[in-house]
């Protein structure tokens, strides 16, 4: 029987494996950042360990830096301190970092493929959920947590039991794609299987649906993997993927043989079985509004705001969720999605703030100005982003537009730099959770893809971007 | 293991709400643990006490891969999760660091146990006593690889020539 591309990449990476036991995966690639790396380096120097293959591992930071001006000292101290440590255990470990002040310096998972760091057919890792993102590239790609972090800075090595490999396939061709984007498809996708829908597998993303994105787009697919509770996702790698990594800073000097090699290899044999099967048909589908405290609480643009008992399904936790994620909200049931009013538009995180997400935003932003009513900001996801956009003036349209343009980051997709939400304000995010919380306590996410988030900021509510010409 | 019952009669609570993204910053584990919950429910760090248990629906811990959810409860007095089912990371992280016992359960404990209980778990039978109301229910083995960094005490401490 054949295999899946998850299966060969397993496969290939297996260091110990024994009857009964679980398998022990080397690791090609190791992403670090300042939050869930200070104790690992700290369990490090109370053994007495060193970091295995510095060469193999990169940090920056992104999760807590200030998005504002980079030459004023850091107000939180307890940012600072963090940052600083990083900045500490990298040079004692030998550890290649891209700091606050790199022009390399951005959103880990943005700042991999974009540094040809991210290759297809490899495990990487990082201590952080949404490295799932790189599986774009058709790289097993794994979140993990600091203890983890501690294991693979030591070993280059990971123990881990072998997820089932689920097929999506994404069928059909979206009418209007730069109305209906990338963002809409996963979030359908959750809507769909839910967000335990992926627990215990790795997604790879199959069909029309999917080879018809850029790199940039199934990026935003494989980034929200992890929400349906995926391992990890996959996309397997084409001329698109090789094209994307050509002559980047750090792709390896044999590119040209390696890619003759992927291209054999890194692909699901047409008599592969996966575990678990889901099929999504895009020619219809509508832009996404979440409008309750997961992902998967997520409806079209056209309809409104669901009642609870549509949920009961005989799961009286399912009902209970969706009254309490309305209240969370103060939304009413019955609410046209279009007639919700909000404060706040934050175009950024590791899900939609590269180039392509920007210049889709920014077509709908050119010559206007944002509601009087909302504030809006992008933070591009790498200080190379921003360089691109400002070499191609989307700067000056959305600073024109009264949106704030901020330096490079995670900002207010989590809450943990001075970006977040007051209590009880509404913000349209490009983020990839609507938690209760998440960006900041009491404020009140709504998850959409860039062109939605910009049609609302000018707008001042949630609009249908089919209707707009965003060609 | 004994303990009383903290129940959650809910689905998908994330590692958000557990420990806001705010405090992730903390490296002191007791000050991190004045935190657990809060997002979810502000009395917690008020009503927790040292060998209880958490009791919860569908997904416990999914979203963010941050080990100081497993941490903020563990350093709050929790010695076990007992869910209908987990997110794999936190499922992960909760014994990596010997923090706490991620348990997963079937409809009858999730129904049968109330907030306050007294509850024995006996991992070597898969067995869970509810002493309050005199049931006992079973619990789902652990996964393979859980149940050796369990047995082992932790990631460090685990070799797989052990077995």
């Amino acid at each position: 029987m054949g295999k899946t591309l998850f299966e060969k990449i397993w496969e290939s990476h297996i260091v110990v494996e024994k009857q009964n036991n679980p398998t022990l995966i080397y690791i090609d690639r190791h992403l670090v950042h300042e939050v869930t790396s200070p104790q690992a380096f700290d369990g490090l120097r109370q053994n007495n360990r060193k970091v295995r293959r510095p060469d193999l591992t990169i940090a920056t930071m992104d999760h807590n830096v200030p998005t504002t001006d980079r030459s004023l000292p850091i107000l939180d101290q307890t940012s600072s301190v963090q940052i600083k440590t990083l900045e500490k255990n990298c040079k004692d470990f030998g550890i290649k970092l891209f700091d606050i002040n790199s022009p390399n310096q951005g959103i880990v998972h943005v700042i991999g493929p974009q540094l040809g760091i991210t290759l297809p057919g490899t495990t990487i890792v990082c201590g952080d959920s949404h490295t799932s993102t790189h599986g774009a590239f058709g790289a097993l790609a794994l979140g993990i947590g600091t203890s983890d972090v501690e294991h693979v800075l030591a070993s280059q090595t990971m123990w881990l039991e072998k997820p089932k490999p689920f097929e999506i396939r994404v069928e059909g061709k979206r009418k209007n794609p730069h109305a209906v984007t990338a963002k809409d498809i996963v979030l359908s996708i959750i809507k769909n299987i839910g967000t335990s829908g992926g627990t215990g597998t790795v997604i790879e993303y199959r069909g029309e649906g999917i080879t018809d994105l850029s790199m940039e787009q199934r990026m935003t697919i494989c980034n929200m993997s992890i929400e349906a509770g995926a391992r990890a996702g996959l996309i397997a790698p084409d001329e698109k993927t090789f094209d994307y990594l050509r002559n980047r800073e750090y792709t390896p000097k044999n590119y040209e043989s390696l890619v003759d090699s992927w291209k054999d290899h890194l692909k699901t044999d047409s008599d592969a079985k996966f575990e678990k099967e889901f099929i999504l048909h895009i020619d219809d589908i509508a832009p996404q509004v979440s409008w309750g405290t997961n992902p998967g609480m997520t409806c079209d643009v056209t309809d409104s705001v669901p009642s609870p008992d549509e949920f009961s399904n005989g799961d009286p936790n399912q009902k209970r969720g969706a009254e309490k994620a309305l209240d969370y909200m103060a939304l009413a049931p019955g609410t046209l999605i279009e007639d919700i009013k909000i404060d706040r538009v934050f175009i950024g995180s590791c899900t939609n703030a590269r180039l392509e997400d920007l210049i889709e935003a920014s077509k709908v932003i050119k010559g206007q100005k944002i509601s009087p009513y909302v504030k809006a900001m992008v933070v591009p996801g790498s200080q190379m982003v921003k360089k691109q956009a400002e070499e191609m003036g989307l700067d000056k349209i959305f600073i024109d537009a009264n949106f704030e343009w901020r330096e490079a980051g995670c900002s207010m997709c989590l809450g943990m730099n001075p970006d977040i939400l007051s209590p009880g304000e509404r913000c349209a995010s490009t983020s990839n959770r609507n938690f209760e919380g998440r960006q900041g306590t009491g404020g009140r996410t709504h998850l959409v893809s860039p062109v939605m988030a910009a049609a609302a900021a000018i707008h001042g509510h949630f609009v249908d971007v089919r209707k707009m010409d965003l060609s | 293991m004994k303990g009383n019952i903290i129940k959650y009669a809910r689905d998908n609570i994330d590692t958000d709400v557990i420990i806001p993204g705010t405090y992730l910053k903390i490296h002191d584990y007791a000050e991190l643990a004045t935190h657990a919950m809060e997002g979810l429910d502000p009395d917690f760090h008020s009503k927790v006490k040292e060998g209880d248990f958490i009791l919860s629906g569908k997904n416990f811990g999914c979203g963010s891969s941050r080990e100081h959810a497993p941490i903020a409860l563990s350093h709050s007095g929790i010695k076990a999760v007992l869910a209908l089912s987990f997110a794999r990371i936190f499922y992960r992280n909760s014994v990596d660091g010997a923090f706490l016992l991620p348990i997963e359960i079937g409809q009858d404990a999730y129904d049968g146990i109330s907030e306050g209980d007294e509850i024995s778990i006996d991992v070597s039978t898969n067995e869970i006593k509810n002493i309050t109301k005199n049931q006992t229910y079973k619990m789902k083995p652990f996964s393979e690889l859980i149940g050796k960094i369990i047995a082992a005490g932790g990631l460090f401490k685990y070799k797989p020539d052990q077995d």
